[in-house]
């Protein structure tokens, strides 16, 4: 089976986590001589042969991160793009994101089923999964280690050529966790997690606080210039 | 006060409007963003990390979202495509970014991040076009929450005055 993959992550590819998973998922997929093209909508200057791609194959498989409940604007824009099919193609879907439960990417896989069919094409399911977000900061050796299972779906996907199956179903997590679980999580989100995104920023070059208001100290420290200006 | 940006080349639309809020002495600001240079969101995580609240990208948003911050309501006019708001539209919303801070919180049973400002815009959407409008306001729930918000509805162009309503 030839299967053609889209990167519909905005992100450059050297940090994308959905090229990550992408990795690991063909790895598994085309284990036993399956292949596949891949092309990252966030290159532009790969529109044109992605677009060839998509007219020319019937297996379409398109992975990407929920931005704001649905798909990223550049995607969105690369997909208006696009000639409806009336030949039988199919797409499938990978959506990723950094919330960990299954519930907060409903919406966006949703969605996901009504433009497969506006684009004239039949629907092969969507692989669903969150919590991705740590992903481009970490080494190879994890990586691969939190992206394991995503190789295991591409041999299903191999097996089943869609993400109906049970397995792909289980693959999501917990659709919310339990209260027992929120409270845990909010006390690590205090702490823990709080200290990690604080160290990740220094490693930036970030020098303000994860919550500075620049909004409002921005305008406040330009009205005490403006009048220390009046004042001289 | 209430901020409408119109991501369509629909002027006619945009003066009907303005008339039907005149009329209600609405205090609103309208932004014709059609022709201006808006990106798309990079996902590059910069106004979460990097430079907390602030883009990373330097084009005509900067001023759509110091007055989005400003304002109570912040209404997009959207032209559709493949069943949802075409890609201008989502700019305007994927953009909106650097008013979440990086840190998360659970707000009802479900996480979201932690809001950088105390006061968020309610959020409204009106659309040209064809499309389920249940999905929209599905989308319009879940994206005012995550912005610490309440939804406004997705309005059709012919219910301007029930949009306004709201206002």
């Amino acid at each position: 089976m030839h299967v053609i993959i889209f990167n519909g992550s905005p992100r450059v590819q050297k940090f994308s986590n959905t090229d990550k998973i992408i990795s690991s998922f063909a790895e598994g997929f085309c284990e036993r001589g399956n292949t596949y093209e891949l092309y990252s909508i966030s290159n532009r200057r790969e529109w044109g042969d992605a677009r060839r791609a998509f007219n020319e194959n019937k297996n379409i498989l398109i992975a990407l991160p929920l931005f704001v409940e649905c798909v990223p604007g550049l995607m969105m824009e690369f997909l208006e793009t696009l000639v409806p099919k009336t030949e039988s193609t199919q797409i499938s879907y990978i959506l990723q994101g950094g919330f960990a439960e299954g519930s907060q990417l409903r919406c966006g896989e949703e969605y996901l089923e009504k433009l497969t069919h506006e684009l004239g094409c039949k629907y092969g399911g969507t692989l669903v999964k969150g919590n991705n977000f740590m992903l481009r900061f970490m080494d190879e050796m994890q990586v691969e280690k939190e992206t394991d299972g995503y190789r295991e779906m591409g041999k299903i996907f191999d097996r089943d050529c869609n993400f109906f199956s049970e397995e792909c179903r289980r693959f999501t997590g917990p659709e919310i966790y339990s209260l027992p679980v929120r409270i845990m999580l909010d006390i690590l989100f205090k702490t823990a997690f709080k200290n990690t995104a604080i160290s990740l920023s220094k490693k930036l070059g970030c020098t303000k606080p994860l919550d500075y208001k620049t909004l409002e100290t921005d305008e406040q420290w330009s009205e005490d210039v403006t009048v220390q200006q009046r004042a001289v | 006060m209430v901020l409408i940006v119109n991501t369509t080349s629909d002027k006619e639309l945009s003066k009907e409007f303005r008339e039907i809020l005149e009329e209600r002495n609405t205090e609103y600001e309208m932004i014709e963003a059609a022709e201006m240079n808006i990106s798309p969101c990079l996902g590059c995580n910069f106004c979460w990390l990097k430079t907390p609240g602030t883009c990373a990208i330097k084009d005509d948003y900067e001023d759509i979202l110091v007055r989005a911050h400003k304002a109570d309501q912040l209404w997009v006019i959207t032209n559709t495509a493949l069943g949802f708001m075409d890609h201008k539209g989502k700019n305007i919303f994927d953009r909106v970014m650097p008013l979440v801070t990086m840190n998360l919180e659970f707000r009802g049973n479900q996480m979201r991040h932690v809001m950088r400002y105390d006061k968020n815009p309610d959020i409204g959407l009106i659309y040209l076009g064809e499309v389920d409008r249940d999905y929209l306001n599905k989308w319009n729930e879940r994206c005012a929450v995550n912005f610490g918000s309440k939804p406004l509805g997705a309005y059709p162009f012919w219910e301007l005055k029930e949009a306004a309503a709201c206002m």
